[in-house]
Protein backbone atom coordinates (compact mmCIF):
# COMPACT_ATOMS: atom_id res chain seq x y z
CA UNK A 1 0.00 0.00 0.00
CA UNK A 2 1.32 3.18 -1.05
CA UNK A 3 1.76 6.40 0.90
CA UNK A 4 -1.19 7.95 -0.69
CA UNK A 5 -3.92 5.21 -0.15
CA UNK A 6 -2.99 5.72 4.02
CA UNK A 7 -4.57 8.22 5.86
CA UNK A 8 -3.65 9.41 9.65
CA UNK A 9 -6.59 11.03 11.35
CA UNK A 10 -5.83 12.75 14.83
CA UNK A 11 -6.94 15.35 17.59
CA UNK A 12 -4.22 16.92 17.95
CA UNK A 13 -0.88 17.44 16.54
CA UNK A 14 1.62 15.33 18.92
CA UNK A 15 0.88 11.59 18.66
CA UNK A 16 -0.94 11.31 15.36
CA UNK A 17 1.43 13.74 13.44
CA UNK A 18 4.34 10.92 14.63
CA UNK A 19 2.42 8.29 13.17
CA UNK A 20 1.81 9.77 10.27
CA UNK A 21 5.50 10.53 10.21
CA UNK A 22 6.47 6.78 11.02
CA UNK A 23 4.13 4.99 8.85
CA UNK A 24 3.92 7.43 5.70
CA UNK A 25 0.49 8.98 4.89
CA UNK A 26 -2.17 12.02 4.59
CA UNK A 27 -2.39 13.52 8.12
CA UNK A 28 -6.31 15.11 8.65
CA UNK A 29 -6.76 16.40 12.09
CA UNK A 30 -9.79 17.25 13.58
CA UNK A 31 -10.64 20.74 14.56
CA UNK A 32 -9.32 21.72 17.67
CA UNK A 33 -12.44 23.91 18.20
CA UNK A 34 -15.00 21.46 19.64
CA UNK A 35 -18.11 22.69 18.56
CA UNK A 36 -20.82 20.30 17.15
CA UNK A 37 -21.03 22.03 13.93
CA UNK A 38 -17.26 22.24 12.98
CA UNK A 39 -17.13 18.35 14.25
CA UNK A 40 -19.99 17.68 12.11
CA UNK A 41 -18.91 19.81 8.88
CA UNK A 42 -15.44 17.98 9.12
CA UNK A 43 -16.68 14.92 9.08
CA UNK A 44 -18.77 15.45 6.33
CA UNK A 45 -16.02 16.59 4.39
CA UNK A 46 -14.17 13.42 4.69
CA UNK A 47 -16.94 11.18 4.18
CA UNK A 48 -17.25 12.89 0.43
CA UNK A 49 -13.42 12.33 -0.08
CA UNK A 50 -11.33 10.34 -1.43
CA UNK A 51 -11.44 5.91 -0.60
CA UNK A 52 -8.41 4.56 1.70
CA UNK A 53 -7.04 1.21 1.63
CA UNK A 54 -5.27 1.48 5.35
CA UNK A 55 -6.79 4.35 7.86
CA UNK A 56 -4.95 5.03 11.13
CA UNK A 57 -7.12 6.72 14.07
CA UNK A 58 -4.77 8.46 16.99
CA UNK A 59 -5.62 10.41 19.74
CA UNK A 60 -3.19 11.56 22.10
CA UNK A 61 -3.13 14.01 24.71
CA UNK A 62 -0.43 16.71 24.53
CA UNK A 63 1.03 17.28 26.97
CA UNK A 64 0.24 13.92 27.87
CA UNK A 65 -2.01 13.13 31.31
CA UNK A 66 -0.49 12.97 34.78
CA UNK A 67 -2.14 10.52 37.22
CA UNK A 68 -5.21 12.21 39.09
CA UNK A 69 -7.53 10.44 40.89
CA UNK A 70 -11.09 10.42 39.39
CA UNK A 71 -12.99 12.32 42.09
CA UNK A 72 -10.02 14.87 42.27
CA UNK A 73 -10.91 15.56 38.82
CA UNK A 74 -12.04 19.67 37.78
CA UNK A 75 -15.00 19.78 35.94
CA UNK A 76 -12.58 21.74 33.00
CA UNK A 77 -9.96 18.66 33.43
CA UNK A 78 -12.83 16.06 33.23
CA UNK A 79 -14.48 17.36 30.00
CA UNK A 80 -10.47 18.07 28.62
CA UNK A 81 -9.60 14.29 29.51
CA UNK A 82 -12.92 12.51 29.14
CA UNK A 83 -15.45 13.90 27.41
CA UNK A 84 -13.90 16.02 24.59
CA UNK A 85 -11.80 13.04 23.67
CA UNK A 86 -14.44 10.55 23.24
CA UNK A 87 -16.47 12.86 21.39
CA UNK A 88 -13.27 13.02 18.99
CA UNK A 89 -13.21 9.58 19.10
CA UNK A 90 -16.58 8.80 18.14
CA UNK A 91 -16.23 11.09 15.36
CA UNK A 92 -12.85 10.37 14.13
CA UNK A 93 -13.83 6.17 13.82
CA UNK A 94 -17.35 6.80 12.15
CA UNK A 95 -15.46 9.11 9.67
CA UNK A 96 -12.92 6.13 9.28
CA UNK A 97 -15.80 3.26 8.84
CA UNK A 98 -16.96 5.59 5.72
CA UNK A 99 -13.15 6.52 4.28
CA UNK A 100 -11.58 2.90 4.34
CA UNK A 101 -12.11 1.27 0.93
CA UNK A 102 -13.72 -2.44 0.94
CA UNK A 103 -11.33 -4.79 1.98
CA UNK A 104 -9.55 -1.85 3.75
CA UNK A 105 -7.91 -1.60 7.43
CA UNK A 106 -8.55 0.43 10.20
CA UNK A 107 -6.49 0.36 13.60
CA UNK A 108 -7.10 3.42 16.21
CA UNK A 109 -4.17 3.94 18.58
CA UNK A 110 -5.25 4.56 22.15
CA UNK A 111 -2.90 5.45 25.12
CA UNK A 112 -3.69 4.23 28.35
CA UNK A 113 -2.01 2.78 31.43
CA UNK A 114 -2.37 -0.99 31.56
CA UNK A 115 -4.94 -2.24 34.52
CA UNK A 116 -2.39 -2.70 37.15
CA UNK A 117 -1.13 0.40 36.33
CA UNK A 118 -4.55 2.43 35.79
CA UNK A 119 -4.90 3.86 39.35
CA UNK A 120 -5.21 8.22 38.67
CA UNK A 121 -5.81 7.04 34.33
CA UNK A 122 -9.82 6.74 35.14
CA UNK A 123 -10.70 8.27 31.98
CA UNK A 124 -7.95 7.15 29.96
CA UNK A 125 -8.69 3.52 30.46
CA UNK A 126 -12.63 4.00 29.84
CA UNK A 127 -11.54 5.70 26.77
CA UNK A 128 -9.76 2.83 25.64
CA UNK A 129 -12.39 0.67 26.49
CA UNK A 130 -14.71 2.91 24.59
CA UNK A 131 -11.98 2.77 21.65
CA UNK A 132 -11.85 -1.28 21.91
CA UNK A 133 -16.18 -1.38 21.89
CA UNK A 134 -16.23 1.37 19.16
CA UNK A 135 -14.05 -0.57 17.23
CA UNK A 136 -15.47 -4.26 17.62
CA UNK A 137 -19.03 -1.91 16.29
CA UNK A 138 -17.03 -1.37 13.41
CA UNK A 139 -15.85 -4.76 12.70
CA UNK A 140 -19.58 -5.59 12.91
CA UNK A 141 -21.03 -2.96 10.61
CA UNK A 142 -18.34 -2.72 8.01
CA UNK A 143 -17.07 -6.85 7.92
CA UNK A 144 -19.10 -7.16 5.16
CA UNK A 145 -17.18 -5.39 2.63
CA UNK A 146 -14.18 -6.71 3.90
CA UNK A 147 -13.03 -3.96 6.06
CA UNK A 148 -10.75 -4.86 8.97
CA UNK A 149 -11.01 -2.97 12.49
CA UNK A 150 -8.76 -3.36 15.02
CA UNK A 151 -7.17 -1.51 18.20
CA UNK A 152 -3.16 -0.71 19.68
CA UNK A 153 -3.32 0.11 23.12
CA UNK A 154 0.01 1.34 24.21
CA UNK A 155 1.09 2.93 28.08
CA UNK A 156 4.21 4.47 26.26
CA UNK A 157 3.73 7.87 27.82
CA UNK A 158 1.35 7.15 30.75
CA UNK A 159 1.49 5.44 33.78
CA UNK A 160 4.88 4.44 35.21
CA UNK A 161 7.96 4.63 32.97
CA UNK A 162 11.44 3.10 32.03
CA UNK A 163 13.78 3.31 35.36
CA UNK A 164 15.08 6.43 35.58
CA UNK A 165 12.45 8.55 33.36
CA UNK A 166 11.12 10.30 36.30
CA UNK A 167 7.37 8.67 35.72
CA UNK A 168 7.76 6.03 38.81
CA UNK A 169 8.31 2.17 38.70
CA UNK A 170 5.60 -0.27 37.74
CA UNK A 171 4.21 -2.37 40.54
CA UNK A 172 5.25 -5.76 41.20
CA UNK A 173 5.38 -7.79 39.21
CA UNK A 174 7.83 -5.96 37.03
CA UNK A 175 6.94 -6.31 32.97
CA UNK A 176 8.27 -9.68 31.20
CA UNK A 177 9.76 -7.09 28.55
CA UNK A 178 12.82 -4.70 29.73
CA UNK A 179 11.51 -2.15 26.52
CA UNK A 180 8.51 -1.55 28.75
CA UNK A 181 6.95 1.02 28.57
CA UNK A 182 7.97 1.09 24.91
CA UNK A 183 7.87 4.19 22.73
CA UNK A 184 6.38 5.09 19.70
CA UNK A 185 8.61 3.30 17.10
CA UNK A 186 9.36 0.30 17.08
CA UNK A 187 6.80 -1.33 19.58
CA UNK A 188 3.56 0.98 18.65
CA UNK A 189 4.66 1.38 15.28
CA UNK A 190 5.11 -2.48 14.85
CA UNK A 191 2.12 -3.45 16.11
CA UNK A 192 -0.07 -1.10 14.03
CA UNK A 193 2.02 -2.55 10.83
CA UNK A 194 1.15 -5.89 11.61
CA UNK A 195 -2.92 -4.93 12.12
CA UNK A 196 -2.70 -3.03 8.69
CA UNK A 197 -0.73 -5.10 6.70
CA UNK A 198 -2.42 -8.77 4.83
CA UNK A 199 -0.57 -10.54 6.77
CA UNK A 200 -3.13 -10.02 9.24
CA UNK A 201 -6.31 -10.58 6.94
CA UNK A 202 -7.96 -12.97 9.53
CA UNK A 203 -8.08 -10.47 12.39
CA UNK A 204 -10.40 -8.27 12.82
CA UNK A 205 -12.58 -6.88 16.63
CA UNK A 206 -8.94 -6.99 18.15
CA UNK A 207 -7.25 -4.71 20.70
CA UNK A 208 -3.84 -5.76 21.17
CA UNK A 209 -1.56 -4.00 23.81
CA UNK A 210 1.57 -3.23 22.86
CA UNK A 211 2.85 -2.77 26.55
CA UNK A 212 5.81 -5.05 26.30
CA UNK A 213 3.74 -7.66 28.29
CA UNK A 214 1.96 -5.76 31.38
CA UNK A 215 -1.21 -6.92 30.70
CA UNK A 216 -2.97 -9.75 29.10
CA UNK B 1 -3.10 -19.30 59.28
CA UNK B 2 -4.37 -17.78 62.81
CA UNK B 3 -4.05 -14.53 61.61
CA UNK B 4 -5.49 -15.10 58.60
CA UNK B 5 -8.87 -16.75 60.57
CA UNK B 6 -8.90 -14.05 62.81
CA UNK B 7 -9.32 -11.75 59.97
CA UNK B 8 -11.66 -13.83 58.25
CA UNK B 9 -13.57 -13.82 61.74
CA UNK B 10 -13.32 -9.53 61.44
CA UNK B 11 -14.59 -9.32 57.98
CA UNK B 12 -17.48 -11.58 59.05
CA UNK B 13 -18.37 -9.24 61.94
CA UNK B 14 -17.42 -6.06 60.46
CA UNK B 15 -15.59 -5.62 63.25
CA UNK B 16 -12.12 -4.53 61.59
CA UNK B 17 -11.81 -1.06 60.49
CA UNK B 18 -9.11 -1.57 58.16
CA UNK B 19 -10.96 -4.51 56.62
CA UNK B 20 -13.52 -3.89 53.85
CA UNK B 21 -16.87 -5.77 54.68
CA UNK B 22 -18.69 -4.37 51.82
CA UNK B 23 -22.07 -2.67 52.12
CA UNK B 24 -23.60 -3.42 55.38
CA UNK B 25 -19.69 -3.07 57.35
CA UNK B 26 -21.99 -0.51 59.42
CA UNK B 27 -23.92 -2.70 61.58
CA UNK B 28 -26.38 -6.27 60.38
CA UNK B 29 -28.79 -4.93 57.47
CA UNK B 30 -29.19 -1.09 58.22
CA UNK B 31 -27.89 -0.59 54.67
CA UNK B 32 -28.50 2.67 52.74
CA UNK B 33 -28.62 2.36 49.22
CA UNK B 34 -28.94 4.82 46.45
CA UNK B 35 -30.05 3.44 42.78
CA UNK B 36 -29.96 6.01 39.57
CA UNK B 37 -32.73 5.49 37.23
CA UNK B 38 -34.39 3.17 39.19
CA UNK B 39 -38.03 4.28 38.24
CA UNK B 40 -38.50 1.45 36.25
CA UNK B 41 -36.45 -1.79 34.75
CA UNK B 42 -33.23 -3.10 35.87
CA UNK B 43 -33.07 -0.22 38.35
CA UNK B 44 -36.08 -1.12 40.26
CA UNK B 45 -35.19 -4.52 39.84
CA UNK B 46 -32.47 -3.62 41.96
CA UNK B 47 -34.41 -1.96 44.22
CA UNK B 48 -36.85 -4.33 45.00
CA UNK B 49 -34.08 -7.01 45.58
CA UNK B 50 -32.09 -4.82 47.86
CA UNK B 51 -35.44 -4.03 49.60
CA UNK B 52 -36.10 -7.72 50.80
CA UNK B 53 -33.54 -8.10 52.64
CA UNK B 54 -34.54 -4.87 54.86
CA UNK B 55 -32.01 -1.95 53.18
CA UNK B 56 -32.87 1.30 52.90
CA UNK B 57 -33.43 2.26 49.30
CA UNK B 58 -32.95 5.49 47.97
CA UNK B 59 -34.79 5.82 44.14
CA UNK B 60 -33.04 8.37 42.33
CA UNK B 61 -35.08 8.92 39.05
CA UNK B 62 -35.88 12.35 37.22
CA UNK B 63 -39.68 11.01 36.93
CA UNK B 64 -41.14 11.49 40.31
CA UNK B 65 -44.71 9.64 40.13
CA UNK B 66 -42.80 6.85 38.92
CA UNK B 67 -40.23 7.24 41.51
CA UNK B 68 -42.18 7.54 44.40
CA UNK B 69 -44.92 4.44 43.37
CA UNK B 70 -41.23 1.80 43.54
CA UNK B 71 -40.46 3.71 47.06
CA UNK B 72 -43.98 2.28 48.15
CA UNK B 73 -43.06 -0.96 46.71
CA UNK B 74 -39.60 -1.32 48.25
CA UNK B 75 -41.80 -0.57 51.54
CA UNK B 76 -43.68 -2.77 50.61
CA UNK B 77 -41.55 -5.43 50.08
CA UNK B 78 -39.60 -4.95 53.57
CA UNK B 79 -37.25 -2.19 52.78
CA UNK B 80 -37.62 1.38 53.08
CA UNK B 81 -37.90 3.23 50.15
CA UNK B 82 -37.32 6.82 49.55
CA UNK B 83 -37.37 8.43 46.72
CA UNK B 84 -35.06 10.97 45.52
CA UNK B 85 -35.16 13.61 42.61
CA UNK B 86 -32.08 13.24 40.74
CA UNK B 87 -30.82 13.91 37.07
CA UNK B 88 -26.92 12.40 37.12
CA UNK B 89 -26.20 14.42 34.55
CA UNK B 90 -26.83 17.49 36.68
CA UNK B 91 -23.37 18.35 39.17
CA UNK B 92 -25.60 20.43 41.47
CA UNK B 93 -28.41 17.76 41.76
CA UNK B 94 -25.66 14.98 42.13
CA UNK B 95 -24.09 17.17 45.52
CA UNK B 96 -27.69 18.26 46.61
CA UNK B 97 -28.48 14.57 46.20
CA UNK B 98 -25.65 12.48 48.40
CA UNK B 99 -26.34 15.38 51.40
CA UNK B 100 -30.10 14.89 51.59
CA UNK B 101 -29.21 11.46 51.68
CA UNK B 102 -26.40 11.66 54.33
CA UNK B 103 -28.11 13.80 56.65
CA UNK B 104 -31.22 11.39 56.94
CA UNK B 105 -29.63 8.25 57.02
CA UNK B 106 -25.66 8.78 57.25
CA UNK B 107 -23.22 7.61 54.84
CA UNK B 108 -23.97 5.53 51.74
CA UNK B 109 -23.11 2.08 52.15
CA UNK B 110 -23.52 1.46 48.19
CA UNK B 111 -23.93 3.56 44.99
CA UNK B 112 -25.51 1.98 41.81
CA UNK B 113 -25.56 3.46 38.81
CA UNK B 114 -27.85 2.37 36.71
CA UNK B 115 -29.57 5.47 34.77
CA UNK B 116 -28.78 5.11 31.46
CA UNK B 117 -29.06 7.46 28.28
CA UNK B 118 -33.04 7.00 27.13
CA UNK B 119 -31.24 6.73 23.43
CA UNK B 120 -29.66 3.54 24.44
CA UNK B 121 -32.18 1.44 22.29
CA UNK B 122 -31.76 3.92 18.67
CA UNK B 123 -30.04 2.48 16.02
CA UNK B 124 -27.85 4.74 14.51
CA UNK B 125 -24.38 4.43 11.87
CA UNK B 126 -21.50 5.62 14.08
CA UNK B 127 -20.66 7.77 11.14
CA UNK B 128 -23.77 9.66 11.38
CA UNK B 129 -24.33 9.92 14.83
CA UNK B 130 -25.50 13.60 16.09
CA UNK B 131 -23.13 15.22 17.99
CA UNK B 132 -25.91 15.33 20.57
CA UNK B 133 -26.72 12.16 20.54
CA UNK B 134 -23.31 11.30 21.20
CA UNK B 135 -23.36 13.67 24.45
CA UNK B 136 -25.92 12.64 25.67
CA UNK B 137 -24.82 9.15 26.03
CA UNK B 138 -21.80 10.05 27.45
CA UNK B 139 -24.05 12.49 30.10
CA UNK B 140 -25.48 9.79 31.49
CA UNK B 141 -23.37 7.25 31.97
CA UNK B 142 -19.73 8.22 31.79
CA UNK B 143 -20.25 11.74 33.14
CA UNK B 144 -22.69 11.19 35.15
CA UNK B 145 -20.35 8.23 36.93
CA UNK B 146 -17.84 11.04 37.42
CA UNK B 147 -20.27 12.94 39.11
CA UNK B 148 -21.42 10.55 41.89
CA UNK B 149 -18.17 8.83 42.59
CA UNK B 150 -16.98 12.47 42.92
CA UNK B 151 -19.70 13.21 45.65
CA UNK B 152 -20.41 9.91 47.13
CA UNK B 153 -16.41 9.16 47.33
CA UNK B 154 -16.39 10.36 50.70
CA UNK B 155 -19.65 8.88 52.20
CA UNK B 156 -18.49 5.53 50.45
CA UNK B 157 -15.03 5.87 52.08
CA UNK B 158 -16.98 6.81 55.99
CA UNK B 159 -18.86 3.02 55.33
CA UNK B 160 -16.38 1.59 53.58
CA UNK B 161 -19.22 0.82 51.09
CA UNK B 162 -18.88 -0.02 47.09
CA UNK B 163 -19.75 1.79 43.94
CA UNK B 164 -21.63 -0.77 41.16
CA UNK B 165 -21.43 0.37 37.27
CA UNK B 166 -24.46 -0.90 35.39
CA UNK B 167 -22.54 -1.87 32.09
CA UNK B 168 -23.90 -4.07 28.91
CA UNK B 169 -22.43 -7.10 26.97
CA UNK B 170 -22.60 -4.24 24.45
CA UNK B 171 -19.40 -2.97 26.22
CA UNK B 172 -17.45 -6.04 25.71
CA UNK B 173 -18.80 -7.17 22.09
CA UNK B 174 -19.68 -3.44 20.53
CA UNK B 175 -22.67 -2.90 18.67
CA UNK B 176 -22.69 -2.18 14.99
CA UNK B 177 -26.14 -0.49 15.70
CA UNK B 178 -25.39 0.71 18.69
CA UNK B 179 -22.14 1.94 18.43
CA UNK B 180 -22.54 4.99 20.63
CA UNK B 181 -24.33 3.19 23.15
CA UNK B 182 -21.40 0.42 23.25
CA UNK B 183 -18.50 3.08 23.76
CA UNK B 184 -20.52 4.61 26.94
CA UNK B 185 -20.99 1.32 29.11
CA UNK B 186 -17.67 0.22 28.03
CA UNK B 187 -16.10 3.21 29.12
CA UNK B 188 -17.96 2.71 32.47
CA UNK B 189 -15.76 -0.54 32.81
CA UNK B 190 -12.83 1.47 31.89
CA UNK B 191 -12.99 3.86 34.77
CA UNK B 192 -14.38 0.97 37.59
CA UNK B 193 -10.76 -1.01 36.53
CA UNK B 194 -9.08 2.00 37.28
CA UNK B 195 -11.59 3.47 40.05
CA UNK B 196 -11.14 0.07 42.12
CA UNK B 197 -7.31 0.68 42.02
CA UNK B 198 -7.81 4.44 43.33
CA UNK B 199 -10.33 3.38 46.27
CA UNK B 200 -9.32 -0.21 47.46
CA UNK B 201 -6.78 1.43 49.67
CA UNK B 202 -9.65 3.33 51.43
CA UNK B 203 -11.56 -0.02 51.78
CA UNK B 204 -13.95 0.79 48.79
CA UNK B 205 -14.99 -1.40 46.64
CA UNK B 206 -16.25 -0.87 42.16
CA UNK B 207 -17.28 -3.22 40.40
CA UNK B 208 -19.83 -3.76 37.15
CA UNK B 209 -22.56 -5.97 36.24
CA UNK B 210 -23.44 -6.77 32.60
CA UNK B 211 -27.20 -7.83 32.61
CA UNK B 212 -29.43 -8.88 29.30
CA UNK B 213 -32.54 -8.27 31.00
CA UNK B 214 -36.20 -8.41 30.27
CA UNK B 215 -36.97 -4.54 30.87
CA UNK B 216 -38.84 -1.38 28.89
CA UNK B 217 -35.56 -0.82 26.92
CA UNK B 218 -34.72 -4.29 25.77
CA UNK B 219 -38.48 -3.87 24.56
CA UNK B 220 -37.81 -0.93 22.66
CA UNK B 221 -34.76 -2.30 21.61
CA UNK B 222 -36.49 -5.67 20.16
CA UNK B 223 -39.23 -3.21 19.04
CA UNK B 224 -36.69 -1.25 16.80
CA UNK B 225 -35.24 -4.15 15.09
CA UNK B 226 -37.05 -6.86 14.60
CA UNK B 227 -34.40 -9.78 14.55
CA UNK B 228 -32.82 -8.66 17.39
CA UNK B 229 -34.94 -11.08 19.71
CA UNK B 230 -34.18 -14.24 17.42
CA UNK B 231 -30.43 -12.92 17.70
CA UNK B 232 -30.09 -12.30 21.43
CA UNK B 233 -32.37 -15.36 22.45
CA UNK B 234 -31.03 -17.60 20.03
CA UNK B 235 -27.15 -17.37 21.07
CA UNK B 236 -28.22 -17.07 24.96
CA UNK B 237 -27.62 -20.84 26.78
CA UNK B 238 -30.73 -20.49 29.13
CA UNK B 239 -32.78 -18.75 26.15
CA UNK B 240 -34.64 -16.07 27.94
CA UNK B 241 -34.20 -12.56 29.56
CA UNK B 242 -32.95 -12.22 32.95
CA UNK B 243 -35.58 -11.51 35.60
CA UNK B 244 -34.89 -7.83 36.82
CA UNK B 245 -35.81 -8.89 40.75
CA UNK B 246 -34.68 -12.01 41.08
CA UNK B 247 -32.10 -12.95 38.74
CA UNK B 248 -30.35 -9.15 37.82
CA UNK B 249 -31.44 -7.78 41.46
CA UNK B 250 -30.09 -10.48 42.95
CA UNK B 251 -26.38 -10.38 41.81
CA UNK B 252 -26.53 -6.92 41.93
CA UNK B 253 -27.48 -7.30 45.80
CA UNK B 254 -24.56 -10.06 46.26
CA UNK B 255 -22.07 -7.10 44.88
CA UNK B 256 -23.17 -4.50 47.45
CA UNK B 257 -23.23 -6.61 49.90
CA UNK B 258 -20.37 -8.23 52.98
CA UNK B 259 -21.02 -11.75 50.70
CA UNK B 260 -18.98 -9.63 48.25
CA UNK B 261 -16.16 -8.19 50.62
CA UNK B 262 -13.28 -9.52 48.59
CA UNK B 263 -14.30 -9.06 45.05
CA UNK B 264 -13.81 -5.60 43.84
CA UNK B 265 -12.44 -4.26 40.09
CA UNK B 266 -14.58 -6.81 38.37
CA UNK B 267 -17.36 -7.07 35.56
CA UNK B 268 -19.97 -9.83 36.50
CA UNK B 269 -22.12 -11.07 33.34
CA UNK B 270 -25.45 -11.85 34.35
CA UNK B 271 -26.69 -12.62 31.11
CA UNK B 272 -27.78 -16.38 30.99
CA UNK B 273 -24.31 -16.74 28.69
CA UNK B 274 -25.28 -14.24 26.03
CA UNK B 275 -22.14 -12.63 25.64
CA UNK B 276 -19.51 -14.68 23.95
CA UNK B 277 -16.43 -12.15 24.89
CA UNK B 278 -15.92 -11.62 29.01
Amino acid sequence: VSADERLVLGRDGGLAHRLAEALGGELRLLPRAADDASWARWRAELAAGPRYRQIVVAMGSEPPAPPRGLAELEPDVWQQRAEEPFLAWCVALGAAAVCCADAGAIVAVAETPAPLDAAGFAAESGLADAVSALIRSIAQSEGGRGVRANAVTTPARLGPGAPDDGRGDPAAPAPPLARFPGRLVPEVVGAVRLLLGDEACGITGRTLPADCGRSW
Amino acid sequence: LREILVRERRTRTGTDAHTNTGAGSRAGTEQTVLITGASGGVGRGIALACAATGWRVWIGARREAEGQRVAREVDAAGGRGRYLSLDVTDADAVTRGMAEIAERDGPLDGLVHNATSGLSPKPVRLAEAPLAELRDHFSVSARGTWLLARAAFPQLCASRGSLLLLTSEAGFEGKARLSPYAAAKAMQRGIARALAREWGPHGVRVNCLAPLAASPAMETAFRNDPTMSARVLGRTPLGRLGDPVHEIGAAARFLLSRDAAYVTGHTLMVDGGSCPVT
